[in-house]
């Protein structure tokens, strides 16, 4: 059964707020990596974030973090220590309190870290985004622990991360009233003559009033040659134009997106029958969620609905595959596509779009944030599905 | 996160420069005997492929493999449904897609017979990329290049130095607007938001601070095509007594940065302001090339002895932690000269006066 997000929903989840909920979510996660290192063998986790992907350090700390290079220490047991190249950090790391200690770190000399490390005699640790730690920072521990092991985390915390307790929900909720207002603001905007990078500087100023930390965008203006989204061009609207985007803000952390398109005047034929092939591609994946389905479920649901018209080819690798990906405190978490038998449990949350090209009216762009539920899934935002159309500045 | 503007314009950036730039590296390695550059970048940080190319990493991973002679190739992780638009937006012609780099380096340089590849600034990649080209290579020789390319990006040419004043307006004016009276912490950020990335800039960073006395910290840095901007300003400072220190502060260290000197100048320049600051404050004075403000300079391996060179453009910042736990920070992008430093994003503090 598909259920649609209401204001009663979001109102609740302000229940997951104050110093005694956030506590009890700090709690709830030391156990859930805990209960992981043991069955991992691990003595402690280190959590490492390069820029681009914080979403570890923010699962311990609670706290936006800029460091160009951050880290959370988590032993067995013991005190959580976190580190960040930029000491503008300090403060707000600090002030959330969910690590016991945050200093600096020169990535060149990190001794305040593997000296830290040393102190736990560790045999084997997990470091979570090991693939990405930097050459310089992997020998620094090498040579500060010469007779520990060092194993990759990353599956272990992504799949600690997959599932969203009330107090994740209440944040993602939060993070879906901004995708609704930052599409607004994309329609708003949209009108002949403007071009394409100043649509996003408008949507980014709105979301961002409202509290976004960040955000993931893609675009693409013009007509049925769009083969795909890209960072924002100088091309300039012009009527007729079908304006797709993925818009993904984040909000005390936690990112989720909305994949809509809008025309700059009346939509056509064309645009009409490609909004209803995709609509229903994603309800087709909407109706394939329970607790227990795969990815590959819910993207071979998807995919059959273009095999059943006669569109099967642009499900491929010459077009796109991925008919989605999961959301939290990253917002690219595993992919809905078929081949992945990664099991989707109740609360996980992930985004359904089935978007690729068509001949019909180019790349359509069409998705729905959901939450899986007991029984099938929750859509977490309110905006409708429909093709979006914008009159301003086109003569009738 | 990267998701403004990408141009590839002649009229700001002539093609014989871009092809200069990469002929003086391809110099560089025929001279040290390396047959072929692989140059790392990501999401987060890939200024040294966009030096090159301008080429945007606008998601995921990249590698730029710049032979000793003949064209470059972009190795990347992303799709090849972007490639029309990488090429639109770059100097590229070739660009391979694949699911790891090894595989790519393999098919690009497997059938050749084994030489010296270098790795551009190796230190910074992710250690596992390293282990993988080195897989991928049986029988090569892999050297490790710091410098390769950030170093040549050290001093700006004229067409860069245009553009970065061009950006240093833009990002001076929207942190002074950002400070305008009793704006909320978020209104402050959407302010920069909409002038920034309505000029066209590439990317913004925009980061509110809480300090003392009801000030609060702003702090962008902005990037316009491939160049870095940074500003630092104090809202609601009117009656606070260590915010006019702290300007104090920055206004003797930019005086200061002229060409040899270094970060200790900076440092004894500020100390006299900096020492009436309240006790317990901990005060830095740094300065960090615009070429390495996507990562703060975090990943730049300098020391306070480092002299700052004639035609370069930095960000001179002047930041406080309080005892209490607070944080500010004051600074101003500002070119390089024999005769001092000229405040790129200053203009507005200027006109104020």
């Amino acid at each position: 059964m598909t259920t649609v997000s209401d204001a009663a929903t979001s109102a609740s989840a302000t229940a997951s707020d104050g110093p005694e909920a956030d506590a009890a979510e700090r709690t709830l996660r030391h156990g859930k990596v805990r209960a992981a290192m043991a069955e991992n063998g691990l003595d402690a986790v280190l959590a490492y974030g390069p820029g681009w992907r914080r979403e570890n350090v923010r699962y311990f700390a609670d706290a936006r973090v800029t460091g160009s290079s951050s880290f959370v220490l988590f032993p067995a047991s013991g005190e959580v220590a976190a580190f960040s190249t930029r000491r503008s950090d300090l403060p707000e790391l600090r002030r959330r309190g969910w690590v016991d200690s945050a200093d600096t770190l020169d990535v060149w000399d990190p001794a305040p870290l593997t000296d830290r490390l040393r102190d736990l005699r560790p045999r084997r640790i997990g470091v979570a985004h090991y693939e990405l730690l930097p050459a310089m920072l992997a020998e620094a521990l090498r040579t500060a622990l010469p007779g520990t092991e060092f194993v990759s985390a990353t599956s272990l915390l992504d799949g600690v991360r997959m599932v969203k307790s009330d107090w994740e929900l209440a944040r993602m909720r939060r993070s879906a009233a901004v995708c609704a207002a930052g599409w607004d603001a994309f329609v708003d905007v949209l009108e002949p003559g403007l071009p394409e990078y100043r649509i996003v500087a408008e949507v980014e100023a709105r979301i961002k009033e409202l509290g976004a930390e960040d955000n993931f965008m893609l675009i693409a203006s013009g007509k049925d040659e769009v083969r795909g989204m890209t960072a924002p061009t100088p091309r300039v609207l012009q009527a007729g134009d079908m304006v797709r985007t993925e818009l993904t803000p984040q909000m005390d952390g936690y990112w989720l997106q909305i994949c809509r398109s809008a025309v700059v005047g009346k939509p056509s034929e064309g645009q009409y029958r490609s909004f209803d092939l995709f609509n229903e591609a994603v309800e087709a994946g909407m109706a394939a969620v329970r607790p227990g389905v795969t990815a590959h479920d819910v993207a071979k649901a998807q995919n059959d609905v273009f095999r059943a018209h006669g569109y099967g080819e642009y499900c491929t690798s010459q077009y796109t595959r991925v008919r989605g990906h999961g959301h939290g405190l990253h917002l690219d978490e595993t992919p809905i596509i078929e081949g992945n038998e990664t099991v989707l449990p109740e609360n996980a949350v992930f985004i359904i779009h089935p978007n690729t090209f068509t001949p019909l009216a180019g790349y359509h762009v069409l998705g729905d944030p959901v939450r899986v539920t007991a029984d099938g899934c929750e859509v977490l935002i309110s905006t409708e599905r429909k093709l979006f159309h914008s009159e301003k500045g086109v003569s009738a | 996160m990267k998701r403004g503007l990408v141009v590839l314009d002649p009229a700001e950036v002539p093609a014989d420069e871009w092809q200069a730039r990469t002929a003086a590296v391809q110099a560089d390695l025929a001279a040290q005997g390396v047959d072929v550059a692989l140059v790392y970048g990501d999401v987060f940080a890939s200024d040294d492929i966009a030096h090159l190319t301008n080429l945007c990493i606008y998601w995921n991973e990249g590698m730029l493999a710049v032979p000793a002679s003949g064209e470059t190739v972009f190795l990347t992780k992303l799709s090849p449904r972007v490639h029309p638009w990488m090429r639109r937006i770059s100097t590229v012609e070739r660009i391979e897609s694949g699911r790891s780099f090894g595989a790519l380096v393999t098919k690009l340089l497997g059938e050749r017979p084994a030489g010296t590849v270098g790795l551009a600034d190796a230190a910074r990649w992710p250690a596992a990329i390293v282990d993988e080209v080195r897989a991928a290579l049986p029988g090569w020789q892999v050297r490790e290049l710091p410098g390769l390319v950030g170093d040549r990006r050290a001093v700006v040419s004229e067409h860069e130095l245009a553009l970065l004043r061009t950006g240093a307006e833009v990002v001076g004016r929207a942190a002074h607007e950002a400070c305008g009276a009793g704006l909320t912490p978020f209104a402050r950020t959407a302010a920069v938001e909409r002038i920034v990335r309505g000029a066209g800039f590439l990317d913004v960073q925009t980061n509110t601070t809480r300090a003392p006395d009801g000030v609060v910290g702003v702090q962008v840095t902005g990037q316009y095509r491939t160049g870095w901007l940074h500003a630092a300003r104090l809202a609601d400072a009117e009656d606070s007594a260590w915010a006019g220190t702290l300007r104090a502060a920055l206004d003797a260290a930019v005086d200061a940065a002229r060409a040899g000197a270094t970060g200790e100048t900076l440092a004894e320049a500020a100390a006299p302001a900096l020492a009436k600051l309240p006790e317990g404050t901990d005060a830095q004075v740094r300065w960090v090339n615009q070429t390495d403000l996507a990562s703060a300079g975090e990943y730049r391996r300098r020391a306070a002895s480092d002299p700052l060179p004639a035609g370069a453009v930095v960000a001179v910042t002047v930041d406080v932690l309080f005892a209490a736990g607070d944080y500010a920070a004051l600074a101003d992008t500002v070119l390089v000269t024999e005769g001092g430093a000229r405040n790129l994003t200053g203009t507005h503090e200027e006109a104020a006066k």
